[in-house]
């Protein structure tokens, strides 16, 4: 009589957390403020420890990481290779390749913000959770980063700000799928929409007008249509993979970022917000 | 602080800190460990599934404080480990290290793809993928690993019951 008791008193407790934690969700997806505040609060008392542990780790990490992911590099060591091979020899062999090598430098330079102003920060801690990839910058709303900046490298967009403390900001990578960007595909009239697919650098783009020739190896870039988040023609990365629905006319994209995600040391804020 | 529950808040804060300084450094395959379920599972072995709920849903807010997903999906993962650990070693009529490792093993998979399923169901079918896959092994080993020395943290939070749990056993 009493175990039952117990486990009726157990059900109800369980029940109320569940309830709890879908209440807690609710009030998130409708853009709680107290929950972004608390959040900020707690990123601005650990951040100072973040930065602190990373750097004290930092030798034992990387001890760490060439034990574990030593079959990563020699994979990424020989892509590199080949693609660097194919290079040289697309350039030798004739111009139209080195022309469009040099469209590609162009768009992979850091000249893509324009006279956007940027704020230079480094990569001060990675991502605390196994879902949902975040890094976090050393600097914050006193150097004018607010929510939902672009957030690029030298080799293109990585993300967005998506919380901010005085002297610390949180971003939310590209690739981690929590957020959606416009896209173009350079060259031609495609626009879609990109998200994260949760796999490092890769993203799929969707709602992609099938009449349009999007090809494998077309470089994409942001559309910054009216109401983007995000100023045009930040790099994003290049078509891997073109699949067609005909029935639907609609083109669906995987795509590989430009900027690899796994070693990010230093990343840009760029001050732009859309117009209102 | 001789009350549990201030001994279950300094260990939450405690694994908190470890997660946020230590661990999540330390990645096999982008994957770290996962204290916040450690712990949950931990005191659901000890305690039992409804205080293993407590804890793991706890445990669960910390987490949503520090990563971008959605505010309540690490509660949904830590709940869910806590009570699958409760009820797993409730199940079992003898107890040996190796059932521990099994239980810390399985109930943190339980964690692991109901935030993922939650997360799905949310809107976010990105956290569906063939990621959970080695999020669920490499989580699952290291918990397997890192239960034991939390049992007994969490014996120390909880020392009447976990000495009545072992008693009846």
């Amino acid at each position: 009589m009493a175990s039952s008791r117990r486990g009726g008193r157990s059900r109800i407790t369980i029940g109320l957390l569940l309830l709890s934690a879908v209440l807690l969700l609710t009030l998130d997806g409708r853009g709680s403020g107290p929950i972004d505040s608390v959040r900020s609060s707690v990123l601005t008392v650990l951040s100072p420890l973040g930065g602190a542990a990373t750097t004290v780790a930092s030798p034992f990490r990387n001890a760490w990481d060439s034990a574990f992911d030593q079959n990563d590099l020699k994979k990424e060591n020989d892509v590199l290779r080949e693609e660097n091979d194919r290079l040289k020899g697309d350039i030798s062999a004739n111009s139209i390749a080195k022309e469009q090598l040099q469209q590609l430098l162009q768009l992979v330079g850091i000249p893509f913000v324009g006279d956007t102003p940027v704020v230079h920060t480094r990569v001060v801690s990675g991502a605390v959770g196994n879902f949902g990839d975040r890094i976090e910058l050393d600097k914050g709303s006193s150097s004018g980063i607010e929510r939902n900046m672009p957030v690029v490298t030298g080799q293109g967009l990585i993300g967005k700000v998506v919380e901010v403390g005085e002297n610390r900001s949180v971003v939310a990578l590209l690739s981690s799928g929590t957020f959606r960007v416009g896209f173009s595909v350079v060259g031609t009239a495609a626009i879609g929409i990109a998200q994260g697919t949760g796999n490092d650098g890769s993203l799929r783009g969707t709602n992609i007008d099938s009449r349009q020739a999007v090809t494998v190896g077309a470089i994409t870039a942001t559309s910054g249509l009216a109401g983007s988040p995000f100023p045009p023609n930040l790099p994003i990365g290049t078509i891997t993979a073109v699949r067609t629905n005909e029935a639907a006319l609609e083109s669906t994209v995987d795509i590989s970022m430009f900027a690899n995600l796994n070693d990010l040391v230093y990343a840009d804020v760029v001050l732009w917000k859309p117009a209102s | 602080m001789n009350h549990p529950a201030i001994r279950y808040i300094v260990i939450i804060g405690t694994a908190a800190f470890l997660q946020y300084t230590v661990f999540s450094q330390f990645r096999i395959a982008g994957v770290s460990a996962d204290l916040f379920l450690v712990v949950a599972i931990a005191a659901g072995i000890v305690a039992g599934s409804e205080r293993g709920a407590v804890v793991g849903f706890l445990c669960g807010i910390c987490l949503d404080l520090l990563v971008v997903t959605p505010f309540g999906l690490g509660a949904i993962s830590g709940l869910v480990a806590g009570v699958v650990a409760g009820l797993l070693e409730g199940a079992t009529i003898h107890s040996a290290r190796w059932l521990t490792a099994a239980i810390a093993f399985l109930s943190s998979g339980a964690g692991v793809v109901a935030f993922a399923i939650a997360g799905a169901l949310l809107g976010r079918p990105d956290l569906l993928s063939l990621r959970v896959l080695t999020v669920t092994l490499v989580v699952g080993a290291s918990s397997a690993l890192l239960v034991f020395p939390a049992v007994r943290v969490c014996r120390w939070a909880d020392p009447e019951v976990g000495r009545l749990r072992a008693a009846v056993r």
